[in-house]
């Protein structure tokens, strides 16, 4: 089951995005829940593959802003870096970064 | 509860940062969401300016937040809605302020704290700026209200020094009788689109328009002259009732090719002496500003100057004129209406029909009414010490009066001071004193009541009062207006008017009283008609204390 302390073992901010909750623990959950049903990654890399940079550029800076707002840390800099990257439309192998989202994300939904 | 929030739209595709905002703001304020531009606009368009503020996000599906943002500026019934931008992106945030967005909040949110402090400060600060905009417009009209108006003219002046304007006074003809026929919400209906009407021909005549109060409107304008021309555009296709048959008719008064050096409100007063010269007639429709008007303004002027001098050195006189009885054998006083005349030191008698319309215009009537009252007291004071005679004495009531709160207290004062009882002051409000704020002219009228006082209705018929009024407003007696007993000796019909108002008064219980009475003929068929009291040149005119004695002493 997803809590408190084991978002904060995975390495997320928990203090940060307790805050933005005001410190409801039972909303930052069930919104951290809701971000791993909603998981919008696979939409982002099949556009990387198929060179559609600019819709992967909409879908990682939407999932930035929602990871961000969850202080999902790990995923965050992973994220981060892709988008940056995607808003100059950068032609690169994006591979290393797929898998590192993945490996964070899967690490992340291991905690249910 | 809701209905106190102030209502926030949070414009926001991703479901967890809308829940996150929604957990911030949900105590505070009332929430309406969309998850994509097109929707926001449609709230938009429900809700308009009952949207304290609209929290944007700029990444949405189908239509990005900086076209929403256009849409909202380019919209007049939105654009004084704030809006905060929410972004990560540092580069938008200088474009977004740009584009009337009053700030931004970053992504990844800062802490709820600041959140809501920012939120709450930018709602305070539109709020401040809606205040200053509504004392700007006039509540009813949305035009500019007089302050305003007069520094735009100001303004106008400044920039354009050499420039022949006009001020124009506007009024449409027997607008208190539209409002009497067809009540409040419509009269307030046609001044709205009487006013649109104005703001739309404005650009025609270069000028600017306030609305001043009720029907009267005024404009500055770049001078012009077909004013028959104006005149209809102002009033096509307004209608006074429903039905759409009859048209306003609209009367102007101007003051052309104003003298920039006399102060601004002089210029609209001289333009409203000019309208108020033909108000309500038939056959004029405007008239401008001249010679002879300027001749009046002045003597009011002087009038009104000479308005304390004349209160302290008592240059007003008090007459009396007595009030008979005429339904016995032979005639009886029974009390008399104080009637007040000016001894100007230079310009001599003046007649109260010239000075009692001013100062109640000039807002000095309340000060002559109580000195007519404590004349008037003192008096029968002596009347009682010196011949034993009880003979009541009825004052006038201004309109302004009833509104002031210390109205009872002051009548009960004199009262005292004068060792009188309240029966001995009658009290005559004049029936057009209560078309308005009807309810506040009852309590009032009920408050004198009880304190004792008798309450006559004066000048009844020439008001535009209904019945149903009549009959809740607390009274002792009504008096017949002059013009019905001139016109019922020409006029077989308005003998049919003192039936009726004998008839309603006796339906009231109430005596009436006729005034203007000339003639034995007129008292015979008064007194046939039912009529109780009388008053006028067949008794006696209004005379001063010395010759009212001979009445006094002549009854028994």
């Amino acid at each position: 089951m997803l809590t408190v302390e084991n978002l904060r073992n995975y390495g997320a901010n928990v203090t940060e995005g307790l805050q933005r909750c005001m410190n409801n623990e039972q909303l930052y959950l069930t919104l951290v829940n809701r971000f791993l049903d909603q998981n919008t990654f696979p939409d982002l890399k099949a556009a990387i593959l198929a060179h559609d940079l600019e819709k992967a550029f909409h879908i990682a800076h939407s999932l930035k802003g929602v990871i961000g707002n969850l202080s999902l840390s790990p995923l965050y800099d992973v994220i981060y870096q892709m988008t940056e990257l995607l808003r100059n439309r950068t032609e690169t192998d994006y591979s290393n970064y797929i898998q590192r989202y993945e490996l964070s994300y899967s690490m992340l939904a291991a905690l249910r | 509860m809701n209905k106190n929030k102030r209502k926030i739209l949070i414009v926001e595709d991703e479901f967890v940062n809308r829940e996150i905002l929604k957990n911030i703001l949900i105590d505070d304020f009332e929430i309406f969401e969309a998850e994509d531009g097109e929707t926001a606009l449609e709230i938009l368009d429900s809700k308009k300016s009952d949207l304290s503020l609209i929290l944007l996000d700029l990444f949405l599906p189908k239509m990005s937040g900086l076209e929403v943002l256009n849409s909202i500026q380019a919209n007049p019934e939105l654009n004084n809605i704030p809006v905060i931008v929410l972004t990560s992106d540092k580069e938008l945030e200088v474009q977004c302020l740009q584009y009337g967005a009053s700030d931004f909040i970053s992504k990844p949110y800062p802490d709820s704290s600041i959140i809501k402090a920012r939120i709450n400060r930018v709602v305070e600060l539109f709020e401040d700026r809606q205040t200053i905009k509504s004392t700007e417009r006039d509540a009813l009209t949305r035009l500019y209200t007089k302050e305003y108006f007069y520094k735009y003219v100001a303004d106008e002046d400044r920039h354009n020094p050499n420039a022949n304007m006009d001020a124009i006074a506007i009024g449409i003809r027997s607008f208190h009788v539209i409002k009497e026929r067809f009540g409040t919400s419509f009269s307030d209906s046609l001044l709205v689109r009487f006013s649109k009407r104005l703001k739309k021909l404005m650009p025609n005549i270069s000028g600017m328009v306030c609305h001043l109060e009720a029907d009267t409107f005024i404009v500055y304008a770049q001078h012009f002259d077909n004013y028959e021309n104006f005149l209809e555009e102002m009033s096509a296709n307004i209608f006074v009732e429903k039905e759409n048959k009859t048209p306003i008719k609209v009367q102007m008064g101007i003051y052309q090719n104003v003298d920039k050096s006399i102060d601004i409100d002089v210029r609209f007063e001289r333009a409203k002496t000019a309208l108020n010269k033909i108000r309500d007639s038939v056959v004029k429709n405007y008239l401008i500003f001249d010679d002879k008007l300027k001749e009046k303004e002045l003597f009011e002027e002087e009038l009104i100057e000479a308005f304390p001098t004349a209160i302290s050195e008592k240059q007003f006189v008090v007459f009396y004129q007595p009030k008979f009885n005429i339904q016995g054998d032979t005639p009886k006083l029974v009390s008399a209406e104080a009637l007040v005349r000016w001894k100007h030191p230079q310009k001599g008698l003046i007649s109260p029909g010239i000075f009692i319309p001013l100062f109640e215009e000039k807002g000095l009537i309340q000060q002559l009414d109580l000195y007519v009252w404590k004349e008037a007291a003192s008096q029968i004071r002596k009347w009682q010490e010196k011949y034993h005679k009880h003979v009541p004495v009825s004052v006038n009531v201004s309109r302004i009066d009833l509104f002031d709160p210390t109205l009872v207290e002051t009548l009960l004062d004199i009262v005292k001071e004068n060792g009188l009882e309240t029966k001995d002051l009658l009290l005559e409000i004049t029936e057009s004193a209560c078309t308005d704020n009807v309810d506040v002219i009852i309590d009032k009228t009920n408050a004198l009541r009880q304190a004792g006082f008798k309450i006559e209705i004066d000048d009844f018929g020439t008001g535009y009062s209904s019945l149903s009024m009549i009959n809740k407003l607390p009274l002792d007696a009504l008096k017949i207006d002059m013009i019905f007993i001139r016109n019922a000796f020409t006029s077989e019909n308005d003998n049919k008017m003192i039936k009726i108002i004998i008839d309603i008064a006796s339906y009231l219980k109430v005596p009436t009283i006729a005034e203007g009475v000339e003639s034995k003929e007129q008292v015979t068929v008064l007194k046939e008609l039912g009529c109780d009291i009388v008053q006028g040149y067949y008794f006696s005119k209004p005379v001063p204390n010395e010759e009212f004695v001979a009445f006094l002493t002549a009854e028994k």
